[in-house]
Parts: C-alpha cells; structure tokens; sequence
C-alpha cells in the first residue's frame, strides 16, 4: 500500500527536469485602443500564427437573429474596403498562408497559419477587415447559401448534432444556449443588413478581442507590426452584458428525436453546471474525465466492454463564459432498447455518487491532463489556442501554466460531491434520438 | 469600378507572391538501422516536449483480404485485446494511468499501431507495447465481444453518407482489383470472419521481415539502440506472400452508382477518375495543380461551388495514391433539389485544366501556398512518427523532403498545365451519389450506367 502511495506521488512530480514553455516565454501588451496582445516565440518551424478571438457567439443572439454569430463569422471573408471580396483568401493564400475560423455559444475566433516572411501581410488582412468591412448584400445571400448548406449537412451526418440542438432547447428557456451555434434556418433566411451592420460595430471592436501569435516570429516585431496596423482601429462602447440567468429546473426534461435512418438510439444527457470560472470547474472536468474519457472510464467499461449495451459512449463539458451543461452521449448497440441504455448509464452516475471514485483514477486524470499539457506544447497553435482559451474562459492565460497544480488541489471528496451535486435527475435533461415514429401511445 | 478594382488587387498580389523568399524545410537527422530478424528501426531524437511516439508500421493491408473484406482491420483492432501477461483491461488501465494514447489505423497496404507516451514511461511502457504487436493473445471472449462491436458499428456507419462514399467510390473504380477492397468490411463479410482466421492473417504479415519500428521524440539515440535491440530482437520473420497488384484495367465507361437514403435531406456525391502512383515522377507538380483544382478555399472548385454560388459548404479535389496505382476524386454535397447543378457546374471547373488551363498568378500563389503550408506538416513527434513509417511502406527516401521545395519552383506554366492535362482523366468519370435515388435516377442515367443499391444494406 505504502509502495504504491510512494509511486503515485513520484508519478505527479517526475516531469520537473525539462525545459519546455514556461509562463515566463509569453509576453502580453495591451494596445491603446484595448486589444490585448500576447506573443510566444517558438523557433522549432519557420511558421507561425496569428489567432483572433472576439467575446461573441451565440450568447450574444436573440430570438431573430439566431445563428448571426456563425454567420458572421463566414461574412468576415467576403470582402472589405483594401481588400475586396474573395481577396482576403486569394492574398493569404499567395502569401503561403492559410486559415480557418469557428464559432461557438461564447466566442468566434480566427486562424491564421503562415510563413513567418508574411506576418505583415496577415496584419494588414486583419486590420482592414475589421476596420473596414463591407457588407456586400450580393455575397449575404449567397453565404446564405452557403451557412444552410454546412447546417443540412450537420444535421444529415451527424446525429449528435441534431440530438444537441434539440437538448440545449429544452434544458435551456430562458438563456440564449438554448439555440445551436449554427442558428434557427427561418432566421438564416431572414436577418437583415442592419443587423450585420450593428453587429460589426458592436462587437468587432479592438476592446472585444485577444489576439495571440506564436511561432517563429520577435515580440519586437509583433509590437511594431500590432501598433501600426491594429492600433488605428477605433475602441467601441462596451457591448450589452448578457444578464439572462436561466431559472433552476426543477424536474427532468425530456425530448425525443425521430430519424428514420438511424439503426440504434442515440441518447444525450446535460446537467445544468456552472461557468467556467467557478470553483467547481475542475472537479467537474476530472469527473467527466473518470467517467468517459477512452476505454478505462466507466462509461466505457461498464456499458461498451462489459453489458455490451453500447457501442460507444463520451462526456462533455465545454468552457463557458455563464453556466452551461455537462453531457453524456451514448450510441446503443444493435437491438438494445434506449431505456435499457439509458437506466444503465443512470446505474453508473449512481454508483460514482455513492462510493465515490478511487485514488488510482484521481491520478490517473492528474497524469493525463500533465501529458496532454505536453502534447498541447508540441505545436504553435496548441500553444495559441491554448492560451487564447485561457485568457478568455479563465480570466487569465496564465492560468494555463498553473492548471496542473490547481488540479492537483482537487481531492476524491471533491469529485464525489460535484456528482452529488449536478448529475441528478432534476438537474437533466434526457433527449432520445431513434427510428421509431412517436405518433400515438404504444407504438413500438 | 468594380473590374479596377479586381485589377489593382491582383497586381498586389502578384507582387506579393514575387516576394516571399521561404525558408527552407529539411528532414531533420534520424538513425535507421536493420536488427538481425530484418525488422527496419527509425530514431529520430526531438527534445521539445518531453514525449515521446513509437510506431510500428506492418505490411498487412486490405489488399490482403481476399473477399474477406474487414479482416486486416479486425487484425489491427485485435491486437489490443490483450498480450504477453496483460489482459485487455489491464493494458487500457496501464496505458490511461499515465496518460499514453494508444492508436492505430489499417489501410489498404498498411497496418500501424502507435502509441503517445511521456519520456519518463518508456522503459515501464514500451515492452507493453512490443507485447502488443509482437505477441497478442487473441483471446476468444475479447475477439467475440469486439466483432459484436465492430458489426454493430458498421450498421450505425451506413447512417451516413460521408461514411460510405469513399469506399464505395474505391470498389466502383477498381472492381476486383486488390485496392477495390473496402478497408472496414461489411456486415456480412466481417459476420463470417472466425478467430482462427484472424490469427491467421496475423500470422502471415506481422513479423519483423514485414515491419517497421520508429521512435520519435525525447530520448537519446544511443540508449535507445540498446533497448530496442534487447526488446524487439525475439520477434520473428517470416516469408512473406505478396500479392500482384500489376493487372488492373480503369473502367471503360462512365458508372453511376446510385446509394439510396430514403431520408436524405442533401445529396453527397463524388466524381473521378484516374489517378497516380505514389511515386509518380511528378507526384509534387500534380500536389500543386491539385491545390489549384480543389484542395484549398480559392480553389477552383470551393470558389465556384461555395463562393460563387453557395451551392454548398465545401467542395474539393483530392488524389488517392496506393503503390501502383491511383484514383482521383472530386467531392462536394449540397440540397437535392441542386444535385445536377453542383454536379454539372463541378465538372464544368474540373474541364477548365484543359478549356482554360492554369495561369501563371495562380500557379506561383498555389506554388507558395504549398510551401508555406509544408513546415507545419511535420511540427510534432507524432507527425514525424508518421512521415517516416510512410517512407518506409513506400520506400521514399529523404529526396522526398528536401527536394520538395526545389520540385515546387521548378514547376512552370508550361510544364504544369502539359502535366495537368496528361495525368488529370478528362472524359469516361465515374460517378457516386448518396441520397434520395427516386428523385434522382432520371437525370443521373444521362452521366453513365446506372446501378442501384440501399445504403443500409448493400454489400461491397
């Protein structure tokens, strides 16, 4: 016993000897007009990034402008005032570069890959764009087009896509996540130039943006460059705080998805749990963790190797600017009936809350989330995306580096009282997706 | 207004592509070396982050199925189920508590396993992993339960288009051919699959004659001879039965297959032809018309399809190389009252490589795109891991790399567009479509032979 005691500890301290990225190798300066900028200079490849996060997403959206967010995100290639339509694309990519953006219920960023010899060019693509977009009313309707396309093919492809949009409505009535990040299609349909217009203004504001490089470049030279090109741009009011607070669910929710080429039920769980800055958060991703993180969780273990009801099973938690859901997915085996899954995979929650979770599994998380923390360093956009997250969802990108350590705070108590707390059945959402149709009482 | 515009914007951009001077990306230095049972060892040192990946990389595709279609791929997964003393839960246990990633993937010529590890782990972890490629249990409790699994996968793959295409597109193309093998299997095929056949085909194509080992990452090369030596030397060879993958002849004739999902609310489909080997002389230069083609967002294809018309979300291009020969597929999706639409207007880009041809801005912008974007392909321990077992499977040496960049400049208008117009198939495509066939059949009988098929049940 004492032996084992003896290596789990040697385990959680064994890494100290490298020289890998410290907290002091990021450098941070905030421009006049508020854009904080953070640089981390990293030699291994002649590239580097440039990654822009704005504060909007689908929280920011209201019943009408549903999905403007996402859209949004596509309008922000379709030309400005230096840069016309299709030249933001055409110049980076004959630059060497390329990039790709996403959008999510909190934050929309952009990405940026390039040839360190470009980093100018990417500066002045970025620094017209949101200065100066123009909103084209030809390429609006053909990126209509183009945003109902990339829906139906989600929703065609993708059962827990369809099956999320349809949990995130019911768990959610009153707080904007309750619609998906990709939007009701009546508002794809309909929103208006005014409402692209104000939301530009609004939120592609310098004072809404963290903006990190990483790569092959000078903290010198990203000053010189972030001055000239992004200092110009006008600060804006500070957008409308989102002061929705969804009242507490009482009692369960239930909804049911009929699809008729599925071959087995889909079933998807969310507990209502608090944003990411709140002190449960890492309990909360340690017990997602134990519970369904590849084939020694729980979930796995139980439902996919040993009672063969399921054929594959995941959690998920995402960071979150305001309190959010914690899920659980499962894919029912052939000819498994979805109650018979789903009281399983209550069965599981139930035992976790009674006796806990033991300290192998404890360290277990804490070792893997110390050799993910690696395997985010081995690349410059781990690294920019890494920080950028934690500087928006934490409040702080230097809380990246002290997140092990914070972990390790967290004790087998913890674990067990934040199951006790959120994963109960007045706290969840149930949403069932199969072939069967749901039209009248006793259909099979 | 609007043409100045365009004008003055492609001078800039011209300009800037004149530019740009890269720098230049080299193999980095790794060991190889031959142990005395044949087994080929690559060692590269990379001191980042203090990780390390092994991979070992076997010549045991699906090429070598026979109509079992799925047992190279059941082989690979099998190999997991437990070994040398460690069962297979003790080994996900093992692996989980220090937070390795054990991986692996079979494709049509080869099979990998891979696994992600702290440097500190190697000397706990790395003998788990020999055991696993080098002596796997194949116990019959395990084999049962996971082909349980993997047929109950296969049915949920049929629930979607994306999943199915692919396959589907390789088996229309070359037939009977060895690479008309669908990797995964069917149902049925997979459903007759027995234990001893799997042990079998183990038997036959894993050995250290057949295979590969490399290790990327943070260790030093000298230590890590020893141990590999010690570690791997009582893996054996074998003699190996190849197959011919010489006799194959491309399909006369325009085909059609037509895969019905009777709730499609989209129609996927793909287009193609004729392809290269992997080790065509010109496999760079054709790299980079393809980028022009379809395979970055100003290409031709994303530009008309989604740009120009938002008919779709994405639309590309890509070329399939196996080691003697190669197909070319051009895919998209979009709403199926669009189907023929996408469809013409996809071919209608694809013909301007011979109505228009490539010009000279969009070949040095494809030309530095491909550059740019080279470094970042090979970043991580993981990705060199990957670049090198490639090399081996396709005996590629490191001219491969470092000539890249040379091979890239020295691709002219000229010389791109003779290429492009050469290799590319212009005329007798083969078509796949995934969707609402009722809606679609009348006018998809104009593009080929037409033959049906239910995308929840047909066989390969």
């Amino acid at each position: 016993m004492n032996k084992i005691l003896f290596v789990l500890s040697l385990l959680l301290t064994g890494f100290n000897a490298q020289a890998v990225t410290e907290l002091d190798d990021v450098k941070s300066f905030t421009l006049k007009n508020g854009m904080k900028i953070m640089v981390l200079e990293d030699h291994s490849i002649p590239n580097a990034n440039m990654y822009l996060f704005w504060k909007v997403g689908s929280r920011n959206e209201y019943p009408g402008i549903t999905g403007l967010s996402h859209f949004f995100e596509h309008m922000m290639f379709n030309g400005s005032k230096k840069y016309g339509p299709k030249q933001f694309d055409r110049v980076m990519e004959a630059a060497g570069g390329a990039n790709n953006a996403y959008t999510s219920e909190n934050i929309t960023a952009y990405t940026n890959w390039f040839p360190t010899s470009s980093m100018e060019v990417i500066f002045d693509l970025e620094a017209d764009r949101i200065e100066h977009l123009a909103i084209d009313k030809k390429m609006v309707e053909s990126e209509r087009g183009v945003v109902t396309s990339e829906r139906t093919t989600g929703l065609e492809n993708s059962n827990f896509r369809m099956l999320l949009e349809q949990v995130k409505g019911s768990a959610f009535r009153a707080h904007p996540y309750s619609w998906g990040v990709i939007g009701h299609q009546s508002d794809i349909d309909n929103w208006s130039m005014d409402d692209l217009r104000n939301y530009h203004k609004t939120y592609y504001a310098p004072n809404n943006a963290v903006v990190v490089i990483a790569g092959d470049v000078t903290v010198k030279e990203v000053k010189r460059l972030a001055k000239k090109y992004f200092e110009p741009i006008k600060a804006q009011p500070e957008p409308r705080k989102v002061h929705t607070v969804e009242p507490p669910q009482t009692g369960e929710r239930r909804v049911y998805v009929q699809k008729e080429s599925v071959t087995s039920a889909n079933i998807l769980m969310g507990f209502h749990v608090p944003e990411t800055q709140h002190k449960d958060y890492y309990p909360l991703t340690m017990l997602a963790s134990i519970l369904g993180d590849g084939n020694s969780s729980r979930l796995y273990r139980s439902l996919v190797d040993e009672k063969q009801l399921a054929t594959s099973v995941f959690t998920y938690m995402p960071d979150s600017f305001d309190p959010n859901l914690f899920y659980i997915y499962a894919t029912a085996a052939n000819g498994v009936d979805a109650n018979k899954l789903e009281m399983a995979m209550i069965a599981e929650i139930n035992l976790l809350m009674s006796e806990g979770v033991n300290k192998k599994e404890l360290t277990k998380v804490k070792n893997l989330a110390q050799v993910n923390f690696y395997r985010t360093l081995s690349t410059i956009n781990g690294k920019a995306n890494t920080l950028g997250t934690y500087e928006l969802f934490f409040g702080s990108y230097k809380k990246m580096f002290s997140a092990i350590d914070d972990m390790k705070e967290i004790s087998k108590k913890d674990i067990q009282r934040v199951a006790n707390e959120y994963l109960i059945r007045s706290n969840r959402t149930v949403g069932v997706l199969d072939s069967a149709k749901d039209s009248k009482e006793g259909d099979k | 207004m609007k043409t100045n515009k365009i004008i003055l914007s492609f001078s800039i951009l011209f300009i800037l592509a004149s530019q740009f001077a890269l720098a230049d990306f080299k193999m980095p230095e790794y060991k190889k070396l031959t142990l005395k049972n044949g087994l080929t060892v690559y060692l590269m040192e990379q001191h980042e982050v203090p990780l390390v990946d092994i991979r070992v990389v076997t010549k045991a595709g699906a090429i070598n199925d026979g109509k079992q279609y799925g047992l190279a791929n059941l082989t690979g997964d099998a190999l997991s189920l437990g070994s040398g003393k460690l069962s297979k839960k003790e080994i996900e246990d093992l692996f989980a508590f220090y937070g390795a990633q054990l991986g692996g993937g079979v494709g049509l010529e080869s099979a990998s396993t891979s696994l992600s590890i702290a440097s500190k782990d190697v000397d706990k972890l790395l003998p788990v992993f020999r055991d696993i490629i080098t002596k796997p249990l194949f116990n019959e409790t395990e084999f049962n339960k996971q082909k349980k699994r993997y047929i109950d996968q296969l049915t949920q793959s049929r629930e979607r288009p994306r999943n199915v295409i692919g396959s589907a597109f390789n088996k229309m193309y070359y037939g009977d051919h060895p690479y008309g093998n669908p990797v995964e299997g069917d149902a049925s095929t997979v459903e007759a699959i027995t234990l001893e056949q799997v042990k079998s085909f183990y038997k036959n194509f894993y050995s250290s004659n057949n295979s590969a080992l490399i290790i990327v990452g943070d260790f030093k090369t000298r230590k890590m001879v020893k141990k590999i030596k010690r570690l791997f030397k009582g893996w054996n060879s074998n003699k190996i039965k190849t197959i011919d993958l010489t006799q194959f002849n491309p399909p006369k004739e325009s085909n059609v297959w037509l895969i019905n999902k009777e709730d499609a609310i989209e129609t996927t489909f793909m287009i193609g032809g004729t392809g290269i080997p992997s080790n065509h002389p010109d496999k760079v230069a054709l790299q980079v018309i393809n980028t022009i083609l379809g395979a970055r967002f100003t290409s031709w294809l994303n530009d008309e399809l989604r740009v120009n018309s938002g008919l779709t979300y994405g639309a590309r291009s890509r070329l399939n190389s196996q080691s003697k020969f190669g197909n070319f597929v051009i895919s998209t999706f979009t709403k199926k009252e669009t189907t023929f639409e996408a469809l013409d207007l996809a071919i209608k880009t694809y013909h301007r490589l011979w109505n228009k041809g490539i010009d000279k801005e969009t070949l040095d912008s494809a030309k530095t795109y491909v550059k740019g974007q080279f470094p970042p392909r090979y970043e991580t321990s993981g990705q060199l891991a990957r670049l090198l077992s490639t090399m081996w499977s396709l005996d590629l040496d490191n001219s491969f790399i470092n000539n890249f960049q040379k091979n890239v400049d020295s691709l002219d208008v000229n010389k791109a567009n003779k290429i492009a117009q050469s290799v590319f198939p212009k005329n007798n495509l083969q078509y796949v479509l995934v969707g609402k066939t009722s809606e679609l059949k009348e006018e998809a009988k104009t593009y080929g032979k037409i033959k049906e098929m239910e995308i929840k049940t047909f066989k390969f």
